[in-house]
């Protein structure tokens, strides 16, 4: 074996590092050890003088091996496993000490933290001593795509792929696409008709050439690996046949039961045989057996008996389509809110009082009342009160802020000053217009003549303590401005309610192996600069199911979404985890305790030779098999126990 | 000078390491004696580790995985669970305090919770006094 | 032009007496508008937190010993901020460094519970004469259960009954209790909120070695602040017993069948939570479940029942001071009692008992409506 050449360098990360750790000190040690050729430290490691000494010391003393102490791998590990491949050097001949998160960032004390470093450093080099190069193998991409949701996001996302000519399996449990953006009515802060923008991108999804549709569905089981999924997806049945149908709409128009409809939150109806909405994207119905008469009592088949077409199909069952793609895009959105835990503000007790989206089905020119701004007892309100962070920044319910609230308290007090001669009140804690023209919007509504009210609202009540308050809801609270409690009689109510996680969020994540962040919305591989990866390779988050945001924002990301899966589509293949398990078939006494811990199914038992083999496509490198191994004939590259062992040595020194 | 005790830790790349890394990032203060050393999987930790870690000198050893559930891999963090379950239960004869030893799940967002994890762990070993092995007690003894 | 600068100090001797929580207040304003006081006068509970930020405070305002503690704003502040604690630390930087006033009432009251070992200033070894003429026994070691009623119902004339309803019914089912006699002191859960944090101490040292020298395992107690104080302070002091309030107690007596109530009480009643019992302690059911059970007695509730119930007015150090009339929240609760056709308004408080009574009496309403503790109608009941 050639002699081990180790060169070390000691990042100061500006202040970050060097004005806790003794970055001098701890270089210099460095020298001290075993193979150590050189030892530098410098103000930036990751810049490119950083880099090019390192580059140049391989060159000049014939370095093999390369430690960086710095911050966290998984900031620039790729950077200096870059760096020194263009040496010439394997990349996996490198060891990073994170002498940052783990060190500097976390305490005060000089001497301990520089301690600390010199252990960590210590550790690397030891480590980094047993490093063997590892040949890093690639497979081919699949080039087809799986979006699960399609509300503005997944349709984004989608299209962005679809129309680079890559297919795309767009899968959306609700009958139609369209998600909670097509139930707005218009949009912040330009007040653009939420459908009249998104319809056109809809219907682009139901005719392209490169999108697979599929509503009425969902996702029930995902395996494999970045570059080759598998999704097992249910389409329920519609009880109409998609080939058929032509949308025509007689079936609704003759069926004879109905039920609340969903689109409209329950304050509209809908027949049994339904499209959700008129513009549905396919316009296709679907029958709902817990209210079609044919299911409940044997008996109508209306619908079959006038469609011309055929279409209607009482036989129709689930149909289990298997769909293999190379990525996947989750952007499940969000729910909103229900805020009847909060009983003082009387949701679901008093007539008048509504949600944030029940407010946009009012308001929708196709909702329930037909875009009219009326009470339940179709009378115009004479004022309005709308109460900001019903279930956002509060602990009782969700820490966070829904970040859109206070912008849609501000699309709807200009709906309602539009349409209405009503007064408008807004109760609120913080006004939050960080957007691009949101606070010219926030500008223009106080222009408009809003009354706005700094306080959270204490009470919504019905019980008047004089004449002017009889028959109104009155809010009860804090004019935190004034320093007295205030009380204001209106007609309405509108809670500007939260958005949350999906209530299945749980299972979803698990699903598809990516984690929740504490609020529960899916978490992304770094907060700043890795926003729609996830920790799982392959599968990207956009949209609200990652947090609370507005369309820009959605649809920002779907787009980054759809770039991250066509840069690996456009580049064919992907790197295969070089880290991985291997069996020394000399060693292996065919015990088959590591074919069953495998959860990958990676580990075969070769019957003829009576050992076990690992297939590397499928291995994925977390070493649980050889943590098992009893005649320890499993070696875990790049983490041997020889390895291993080094570093809990360098970290004791 | 009080004594600070060495404990080395192991922590997975997915979730642990990344608490690890928001505890920093965040500037939450927190005890330095933990020394971490990454794994991929905590199911990669093998008893052997720990045993290494005190014969080097450790005075406690504290592995961290995925929440039950999490598991980057499936199902690799039940695997040491079990296996700590084990350990846990050889601890005594080897003459080494429950305390020092520990297996807890801390997920990426979860730097308080590490930060707690650390310096309660640290507390404790630090009321426990440098370790010891039985083989030198009797020695010594 | 008087202009406020940020006085740390002012804050900092907040803080150091407990008001760390103040910190998290982002200033909504929820706390007031929930704050029952501002149905009878102005009390901005929002602007006592920020000027405690600020170090702005006013030690020699009532503000400082306004609050009942009744805990609706806590329930609900969705910081989560223990504005309880704060005013606590607030009425402790009065208190105990002399940096304001504290009012003549409760000056009285505190002296006479640090002297006597009661708020009433009666001779400690009248503590048990309510019972003169029942036949109670002794705590002695070995009894199961020890029945601590509180200094009201032992010393004030128009609350004993409660106490003596209660060991009418512990004879009645032959329950193994007794009482720890007259060394007994306040359970000092009041004038810990009022400020007080060393008669605290005192009072609470002196019942945990009486209790524990006399090896008592389970306390059995008729008022909300003696059960809030023994389950949730006491410990941290190392006075670790099992507390049972007489609700709970009783109402699983006649789940199990022991108690059995079979006079008939041919009544509108209207329960009132009292805050220790409700919200500090998330006891709501058990005083309902016996009511319900008393034959011929019909339910009825507030407007603002349980999580939402209004504060008698007697909470913080409350019962001790004088609330004039028209500011009195026991008015508005007899008023609206009234208005729903209530014949007797029921309570599981001694404080409740007090005020209730005294309201009613005041409003001069005592043909229309009655006040009972439930033991009282459990007694009757019998």
């Amino acid at each position: 074996m050639e002699e081990v050449k180790i060169g070390v360098y000691v990042c100061h990360c500006g202040l970050n590092i060097a004005d806790i750790v003794d970055v001098e000190e701890v270089s210099k040690y460095a020298t001290t050890l075993p193979a150590v050729v050189v030892s530098r430290n410098y103000k930036f490691m990751c810049s490119d003088p950083g880099q090019n000494m390192i580059k140049e010391d391989i060159k000049e003393l014939g370095l093999n091996r390369v430690v960086v102490a710095s911050c966290s791998p998984l900031m620039h590990e790729p950077t200096f496993r870059g760096a020194i491949q263009e040496a010439g050097v394997n990349p996996y001949l490198f060891e990073m000490a994170n002498i940052r998160e783990h060190c500097s960032w976390i305490t005060e004390d000089h001497k301990e933290a520089t301690e600390k470093a010199k252990a960590l450093v210590s550790a690397a080099i030891r480590r980094v001593y047993y490093h063997q190069p590892l040949e890093i193998k690639e497979v081919p991409v699949n080039p087809n795509t799986l979006i699960i949701g399609g509300g503005i996001a997944g349709i984004q996302a989608a299209l962005e792929i679809a129309d680079s000519e890559h297919k795309v399996y767009l899968v959306e449990r609700d009958p139609s696409i369209g998600g909670h953006m097509i139930q707005f009515d218009k949009t912040f802060p330009t007040l653009d008709c939420s459908a009249c923008i998104l319809t056109p991108k809809m219907t682009s999804v139901g005719m392209h050439p490169y999108i697979e549709l599929m509503t009425y569905s969902e996702v029930e089981e995902i395996s494999g690996f970045v570059g080759s999924f598998k999704a097992r997806i249910r389409k329920k049945a519609r009880y109409v046949d998609e080939d058929k149908c032509n949308g025509c709409g007689v079936c609704v128009t003759k069926c004879p039961w109905k039920a609340d409809s969903e689109f409209d939150l329950g304050l509209g109806e809908r027949k049994a045989i339904y499209t959700p909405f008129a513009q549905a994207v396919p316009n296709i119905p679907v029958i709902d057996t817990e209210h079609c008469a044919y299911f409940l009592k044997g008996k109508c088949r209306a619908c079959e008996k006038f469609c011309e077409l055929g279409a209607i199909d009482f036989e129709q069952v689930d149909q289990i389509v298997e769909v293999e793609v190379g990525n996947i895009i989750v952007t499940t959105g969000y729910d909103s809110f229900d805020p009847t835990p909060i009983t003082q503000y009387g949701y679901g007790k008093f007539d008048n009082v509504y949600t944030g989206l029940e407010f946009e089905r009012i308001c929708n020119a196709v909702g329930p009342t037909s875009g009219k701004i009326v009470l339940k007892d179709g009378s115009e309100p004479k004022s309005v009160a709308i109460l900001h962070c019903v279930g956002s920044r509060d602990e009782n319910y969700h820490e966070y802020c829904s970040r859109v609230c206070c912008m849609y308290a501000l699309k709807y007090s200009h709906l309602i000053k539009e349409r209405t001669d009503a007064e408008v009140y807004q109760m609120y804690i913080d006004m939050r217009c960080f957007g691009k023209g949101y606070e010219e919007f926030y500008k223009r509504l106080s222009e408009e003549g809003v009354n706005f009210i700094r306080g959270k609202a204490a009470e919504v009540t019905d019980r008047a303590i004089n004449e002017d308050e009889e028959g109104k809801l009155i809010v009860c609270g804090e004019d935190t401005l004034l320093c007295k409690t205030i009380r204001v009689p209106v007609d309405m109510v509108i809670l500007a309610t939260a958005l949350e996680p999906r209530s299945d969020a749980a299972e979803v994540a698990k699903l598809l192996t990516i984690t929740q962040s504490a609020d529960g919305f899916f978490l992304e591989r770094h907060p700043k600069l890795d926003p729609v990866a996830t920790m799982t390779e392959g599968v990207f988050i956009a949209g609200c199911c990652q947090g609370p945001k507005d369309i820009p924002d959605a649809v920002a990301q779907a787009s980054a979404a759809a770039t991250r899966v066509l840069a690996l589509i456009s580049k064919g293949r992907v790197e295969l985890e070089a880290a991985t398990a291997v069996i020394d078939e000399e060693k292996c006494s065919g015990c088959r305790i590591c074919n069953l811990l495998c959860p990958y199914s990676a580990i075969s038992f070769i019957v003829d030779e009576k050992v076990s083999r690992i297939n590397e496509v499928l291995c994925k490198g977390c070493g649980t098999c050889v943590a098992a191994c009893p005649s320890v004939a499993i070696t875990h590259k790049q983490f041997t126990t020889e390895e291993i062992t080094a570093e809990i040595e360098g970290v004791l020194v | 000078m009080s004594f600070e005790p060495k404990i080395v830790g192991f922590l997975c790349n997915w979730c642990s390491y990344r608490g690890a890394d928001l505890a920093g990032t965040a500037r939450m203060k927190c005890a330095p004696n933990v020394r971490i050393i990454r794994v991929m999987c905590s199911g990669r930790v093998e008893p052997a580790f720990i045993f290494q870690a005190f014969q080097l000198g450790a005075d406690g050893v504290l592995v961290l995985g995925c929440h039950p559930g999490d598991c980057h891999y499936a199902e690799g963090n039940y695997k040491t669970l079990r296996r700590m379950a084990l350990l846990e239960k050889m601890l005594p004869q080897l003459g080494i305090e429950a305390d020092r030893v520990r297996l807890d799940w801390v997920s990426a967002s979860e730097g308080d919770r590490f930060v707690s994890i650390v310096d309660d762990m640290t507390e404790k070993v630090r009321a426990l006094g440098t370790f010891t092995q039985n083989s030198e007690k009797e020695k010594h003894g | 032009m008087k202009v406020l600068s940020p006085y740390k100090e002012a804050t900092d001797v907040i803080l150091e007496a407990g008001g760390e929580p103040l910190k998290l207040c982002y200033q909504c304003g929820l706390c007031t508008g929930i704050c029952p006081w501002n149905l009878v006068r102005s009390f901005v509970v929002r602007r006592i937190m920020h000027e405690a930020q600020l170090g702005a405070t006013d030690f020699g305002s009532e503000d400082a010993w306004t609050c009942v503690t009744c805990r609706a704003c806590v329930q609900r502040c969705p910081r989560g901020v223990e504005i309880i604690d704060v005013m606590r630390a607030i009425r402790r930087a009065v208190a105990s460094l002399g940096i304001g006033v504290v009012p003549d009432a409760l000056r009285i009251s505190a002296k006479n519970i640090a002297g006597v070992g009661n708020p009433l200033g009666e001779a400690p070894e009248k503590r048990d004469d309510w019972a003169k003429d029942i036949k109670v026994k002794t705590f002695a070691s070995g009894t199961e259960i020890l029945y601590f009623p509180c200094c009201i119902p032992s010393y004030d004339p128009d609350v004993k009954t409660v106490a003596r309803s209660t060991v009418t019914i512990f004879n009645k089912l032959g329950i193994d209790y007794g009482l720890i006699g007259t060394e007994a002191k306040c359970c000092g859960e009041s004038i810990r909120k009022a400020g007080y944090e060393d008669t605290f101490q005192s009072l609470a040292q002196n019942n945990i070695n009486l209790f524990t020298s006399n090896g008592v395992k389970t306390v059995v107690v008729s008022s909300p602040h003696c059960y809030h104080t023994f389950k949730n302070e006491y410990p941290e002091l190392g006075g670790k017993f099992e507390v049972i309030h007489i609700t709970q107690y009783l109402a699983s007596l006649i789940e199990q069948g022991k108690l059995k109530l079979s006079k008939k009480i041919n009544k509108k009643v209207i329960y009132s939570d009292p805050c220790y019992l409700g919200r500090h302690n998330d006891i709501y059911d058990e005083p309902r479940e016996i009511l319900q059970s008393i034959p011929g007695l019909e339910l009825i509730e507030f407007p603002d029942a349980r999580e939402d119930g209004l504060c008698c007015g007697g909470g913080g150090g409350r019962i001790w001071m004088d609330t004039p009339k028209g500011e009195r929240f026991s008015d508005i609760r007899v008023e609206q009692a009234v208005e729903k056709g209530a014949d007797i308004i029921a309570v599981a408080c001694p404080y409740c008992v007090l005020n209730y009574r005294d309201s009613v009496l005041s409003m001069g309403k005592a043909e229309t409506i009655q006040v009972k503790d439930i033991s009282e109608l459990v007694a009757e009941a019998i």
